[in-house]
């Protein structure tokens, strides 16, 4: 840096003493109330103020006097050191060309605060080739604060929109695209300078559809802008895949980047951010549950029947328990000799009693199952056998066996109540399943379902190859408890049967030459009930 | 079933406490035991039997799993918590198997499944009132201990202790820093307050006193 040494106290002498002892009241006036410093000072190293204005106490602690008798250096007791080559060099630069600088740098007070300011001065030809400068510092701490809080909160903002899950477009009043998140790109398949400045339709499946249009333009006028009103619609990638989405448009007002510098005459811009969230994971999981659902309730309708026998071993097996240790008492009585004679036809009443009681739980059963007629409706008979058919494929994947459908394409409408045909099914199929397990598929682990439409109506059959069923135990096929299987309740042909009778057939059965037993019944027409 | 047995049984003062909601099957129980005259009372709920039940009934409980009101898992939950000995058979229903598994978990001596061979109720409820009494023994035996162990002063508590563990009377002298003689003194008071004459006798009782309860 070049310095111009300028004899002390030059600045303070007067070409004019009348004309400054006028005008100094209006000066000293102007002076004190700048919203700053104005100097005048030395251009040598620390800059030696030869004048400085009233603000200067407000701005950095000191009296004018200090600093014009130069018992503080501008230089040296108040600029940063790391901001004094910056000024140095950009002072430099300014007066070499015959320009005014202007800089921002720091300053620290006379109670060690740390100040932002402003300063612009230029060099002033003194007198005799003598140069000076003259300049006014204000305090910009606050406006610097300001700046670096809207700095952090614009990266903030930034980092937050790359990190939702959301597509985060913003766009202007007509509805032009001006921005995008790295969101929008991946969900979209578009890079922004593809789609910049296109209205937001590009990327609506149906970009005309009314509703949008009503809601984008209701947005754009202004008449939604405080509320984010959400709707759900559907887009259309790059690639012309259409996914269901969640949209919402929110108003932001926000002011031109060009005239926030000024302080005066901000142009507003209105501007509108779209958020918008793929639903497709939102959409396949709601079908799945909605798909279980139903699926449970199906299981849930055909489960009746296994509940129900539990129900009804609970109530049998209390008359049959008592029954049991009654008939006990009553053979002890008689064994004991006959002084408790007496007591053996008190036995012998009550277990008469309780047997009456088991009965009344079984025609309590058959009045239920005859309720449960009134449901009969026009069935494809096919779908039902196949619903069956998912349902028995599980516990027959568990048994390592096959469950094999045979069906006639010719007529499938049937009249009856769906639920309890598959009811009659499900229970047939597993009556067969238990049986092959029994003989350890010795002949086949298949069971075949047929349909053969007869002349009363189509004929389901169920064909297993399990045990078959013995002369003697067909005379109690269908009686209540009358079981084969070890843990049996001995209900399900029994329910079976009052099912299918409903549907005026008859479950019946034939012993197959080979080996196991099919079962069938026949469900009438539509036509022959209409 | 053995009649004799049935006698001691009897002697014994042991009771077979019935709890099921289902009239018949009380009645039947009721008959049939009466035929071997087993004491018994019948009650027709958890609550029922649970709002008279006191410490010093002994004997065993048949109880219904699965009954209205408290069931027979909760009469047993609180059963246990009033430290009762009696030993529970709970008679189940078909699909109970789960239950009837947590409720011997939980301590019950036995279970039954509805219907049941009458010979096996007879023949278990005799089981359990054996069992019964052997635990009422013990905890009886463990009590005249603990209350004669109460009579020891705390020197001869620690005398009791060393001899128990074996040690010879000069050790105990030196470990409790006693002469010889006063420990001679303390042991014999030890025999006297616990009534015991040999060295086996108050080891057994040092053993029965460490028995859990």
């Amino acid at each position: 840096m070049k310095l111009d040494l300028i004899p002390h106290g030059l600045t303070t002498s007067s070409d004019s003493k009348e004309s400054q002892k006028n005008a100094a009241p209006l000066l000293d006036s102007l002076l004190k109330n700048l919203p700053g410093m104005a100097y005048r000072c030395l251009n040598s190293k620390d800059w030696p103020m030869e004048f400085v204005s009233d603000g200067c106490y407000a701005l950095c602690g000191y009296d004018r006097r200090d600093i014009e008798e130069q018992k503080v250096l501008w230089g040296e007791c108040f600029t940063l050191p790391e901001d004094v080559e910056r000024i140095e060099k950009e002072v430099t630069r300014a007066v070499e060309k015959g320009e005014p600088f202007e800089i921002e740098y720091r300053i620290t007070t006379r109670d060690n605060q740390e100040k932002w300011v402003w300063e612009r001065g230029r060099s002033v030809e003194w007198r005799d080739g003598y140069h000076i400068l003259e300049g006014f510092i204000t305090d910009i701490t606050d406006r610097k604060l300001a700046e670096t809080a809207l700095m952090n909160e614009e990266a903030f903002a930034k980092a937050l929109v790359d990190t939702v899950v959301e597509a985060v477009i913003t766009i202007d009043e007509a509805g032009r695209i001006d921005t995008i998140n790295s969101v929008t790109q991946e969900m979209f398949g578009y890079k922004l300078d593809e789609i910049k400045d296109k209205h937001i339709r590009i990327l609506m499946s149906e970009p005309n559809n009314e509703e949008f249009v009503k809601y984008m333009s209701s947005h754009l006028s202004g008449e939604e802008s405080s509320v984010a009103n959400e709707r759900e619609d559907n887009c259309k990638r790059k690639d012309g895949s259409i996914f269901p989405v969640n949209l919402s448009v929110r108003e932001v007002i926000s002011v031109s980047n060009k005239s926030a510098n000024l302080n005066f005459n901000h142009k507003v811009e209105r501007k509108f951010v779209g958020l918008i969230r793929d639903l497709t994971a939102r959409r396949s999981a709601e079908q799945e549950a909605r798909e279980q659902r139903e699926q449970l309730a199906h299981v849930d309708r055909l489960n009746i029947l296994g509940e129900m026998a539990i129900s009804i071993a609970h109530e049998i097996n209390q008359p049959l328990t008592a029954i049991s240790m009654y008939a006990q008492s009553g053979i002890r009585f008689i064994d004991s000799g006959t002084s408790k004679i007496d007591r053996v036809s008190d036995a012998l009443n009550k277990i008469s009693i309780q047997a009456h009681r088991a009965g009344d739980v079984i025609e309590h059963i058959q009045q239920l199952t005859k309720q449960q007629d009134s449901r009969h409706q026009e069935t494809n008979c096919n779908d039902l056998i196949s619903d069956v058919h998912k349902l028995a494929e599980v516990e027959a994947q568990l048994r390592n066996m096959k469950i094999s459908l045979e069906l006639s394409d010719k007529l499938k409408q049937v009249r009856c109540d769906p639920i309890q045909i598959q009811q009659v099914i499900l229970n047939l199929l597993r009556n067969g399943m238990e049986s092959m397990e029994g003989v350890g598929f010795e002949s086949a682990n298949e069971i075949i379902v047929q349909t053969n439409p007869t002349e009363k109506g189509i004929k389901i059959s169920i064909t297993d190859s399990g045990v078959g069923i013995t002369k003697e135990f067909a005379e109690r096929l269908y009686m209540p408890f009358s079981s084969t299987k070890e843990s049996g309740m001995g209900m399900g042909l029994s329910i079976s049967n009052s099912i299918v009778k409903a549907h005026s057939s008859k479950l019946d059965f034939i012993n197959n030459k080979k080996a196991g037993v099919t079962f069938f019944f026949t469900l009438p027409y539509v036509e022959d009930v209409l | 079933m053995n009649k004799a047995k049935v006698e001691t049984i009897i002697d014994k003062g042991q009771i077979a406490f019935i709890v099921d909601d289902d009239e018949a099957v009380r009645d039947s129980m009721s008959m049939l035991l009466e035929t071997v005259d087993l004491p018994h009372q019948c009650f027709s709920s958890a609550t029922e039997f649970f709002e008279q039940y006191d410490s010093s009934q002994k004997g065993c409980l048949i109880l219904d799993i699965s009954m209205p009101g408290m069931s027979g898992l909760e009469l047993q939950e609180k059963l246990k918590e009033a430290n009762s000995l009696l030993p529970i058979i709970f008679i189940t229903g078909h699909g109970d198997i789960p239950m009837a598994v947590e409720a011997m978990r939980q301590g019950a001596i036995d279970f039954m499944r509805k219907p049941f061979q009458e010979e096996n109720l007879i023949g278990r409820i005799q089981q359990a009132f054996d069992c019964e009494a052997d635990d009422r023994s013990v905890r009886d035996i463990r009590q005249k201990v603990v209350e004669k162990l109460a009579l020891l002063s705390a020197r001869e508590k620690q005398v009791f202790l060393l001899v128990a563990e074996g040690q010879a009377n000069k050790s105990i002298a030196y470990d409790l820093d006693i002469s010889e003689r006063t420990v001679e003194v303390h042991r014999s008071q030890v025999m006297r307050k616990l009534e015991v004459r040999t060295l086996a006798q108050l080891v057994r009782i040092k053993i029965d006193s460490e028995k859990p309860s």
